[in-house]
């Protein structure tokens, strides 16, 4: 159980960067909870606790995206990327904060999550491919797509496509 | 730029900032990024930007957890709600008490997030169950007691053994590992010359706090539970509190510590 406590706040960044609404990002971790607590008696050791509890996460926030019929690329920006675009900040460091927050929400969804899990939430390329479902080689080739992406993206200003801004 | 025998990929640059590579490997990738401007830029841009995505989502991880993600709660909660049913099914079951029985036993449980309650609700559980049983009330019957205790010892992690209750009254027949959501546990069974049945339940808890002995009303049943150096333990008979209290203490007064 301790061990469970000490990755509800990584378990609450991962979903807030996900879902960039705290209230179904904190809905989100309490049903992953509920359903980790819950099996918790099945598990022998708690050696890759974190990856089952990103794992149990995740399969929630993609049925939960299924049954919703959301697309990633219909979402609505959240307030702070509404708000650079009508008051861009001042400052050249806080500007590029908030493109590379507007940038990560235009990459395709498996590369965002392959994107926090490993550069945020620094888990291995294999927690990682454990807790997507997917081979080590499909984590690594959807990182460095990420990454070069999200790079264009904040360094050249690529346009993105439309999207609804307040 | 140094002979390296193998070539330095894009997944080698990613693996590189991500800490992935093994020593050499990291190494052959320093070596390679000293003599490349190209893909030192490329490195320390994604380096870079793996930072301010850090920095941007940091502060969330500090943050106060909201009290509805308490995993103590939550578990709790589900004990709770698990054990109302599992006991409103275990009574219907054992006493052949109509629907109208069971159904008026779901106000009385309430979820009362405490571990002397959830002690006592989980003792009582097995106890309707198990002394119920006929013909087999227990897995381990009195002549196997030192295997029992060792048993129920080792799955708990913490040296137990069924109390001698001759004293006060009941014969030891035998025990059980018993399944809570917290783990396993261990049921002690005994019966009286009148052939009433009394359990001892127990299973380590994770708050260490001595608590004292009382008497927790499950349904129609009672309990008496109390928590010493991590063990929670519960006294469970179709008896009046009293005698319950009296047995509960019979037992605090000769566990052995640890």
């Amino acid at each position: 159980m301790s061990k469970v406590e000490t990755c509800v706040p990584a378990l609450r960044r991962y979903a807030i960067a996900l879902l960039r609404d705290r209230d179904q990002a904190d809905d989100l971790v309490h049903d992953c909870l509920v359903n980790a607590i819950s099996k918790l008696h099945t598990r022998r050791d708690d050696a890759d606790m974190r990856a089952w509890l990103f794992a149990i996460l995740h399969n929630l926030f993609i049925s939960q995206r299924r049954r919703l019929k959301i697309k990633p690329d219909t979402m609505e920006l959240n307030d702070a990327t509404s708000n650079f675009a009508s008051h861009p900040a001042p400052q050249d460091e806080r500007l590029h904060w908030r493109d590379m927050l507007r940038g990560l929400d235009h990459l395709p969804e498996d590369q965002r999550s392959v994107l926090l899990l490993v550069g945020v939430e620094d888990l291995s390329y294999a927690e990682t491919a454990t807790v997507l479902g997917v081979p080590i080689g499909t984590v690594m080739s959807r990182l460095a797509r990420a990454r070069e992406r999200l790079r264009q993206y904040t360094e050249n200003g690529i346009p993105a496509p439309p999207r609804r801004v307040q | 730029m140094s002979s390296i025998a193998r070539p330095i990929t894009d997944d080698d640059l990613h693996a590189y900032i991500d800490e992935q590579l093994d020593p050499t490997r990291m190494g052959e990738v320093a070596a390679h990024l000293r003599a490349s401007t190209e893909d030192a830029a490329k490195v320390s841009a994604y380096r870079d930007q793996r930072d301010m995505l850090r920095a941007a989502f940091a502060d969330i991880a500090a943050e106060p957890i909201p009290a509805y993600l308490n995993p103590h709660a939550i578990r709790q909660d589900i004990v709770s709600r698990r054990n109302m049913w599992r006991m409103a099914a275990a009574i219907v079951l054992a006493f052949g008490i109509g629907g109208g029985g069971g159904w008026s036993m779901h106000a009385q449980l309430a979820p009362q997030p405490r571990t002397i309650t959830l002690l006592a609700e989980e003792a009582v559980a097995n106890h309707v169950v198990y002394t119920a049983d006929k013909r087999r009330p227990t897995e381990l019957g009195a002549e196997q007691r030192d295997d029992l205790a060792r048993w129920v010892s080792n799955r708990i992690q913490h040296q137990v053994a069924p109390p001698d209750l001759a004293l006060a009254g009941y014969r030891y027949m035998g025990g059980r590992l018993a399944a809570t959501d917290s783990g396993p546990a261990g049921m002690f069974m005994y019966q009286n010359d009148a052939g009433l049945r009394l359990t001892v339940f127990v299973r380590p808890v994770a708050d260490k706090t001595n608590r004292p002995q009382e008497i927790v009303g499950v349904g129609a049943m009672e309990g008496c539970a109390w928590i010493d150096r991590g063990i929670g333990y519960t006294v469970v008979a179709a008896l009046p509190s009293a005698e319950l209290k009296r047995v509960a203490t019979e037992i605090a007064g000769r566990t052995p510590a640890g």
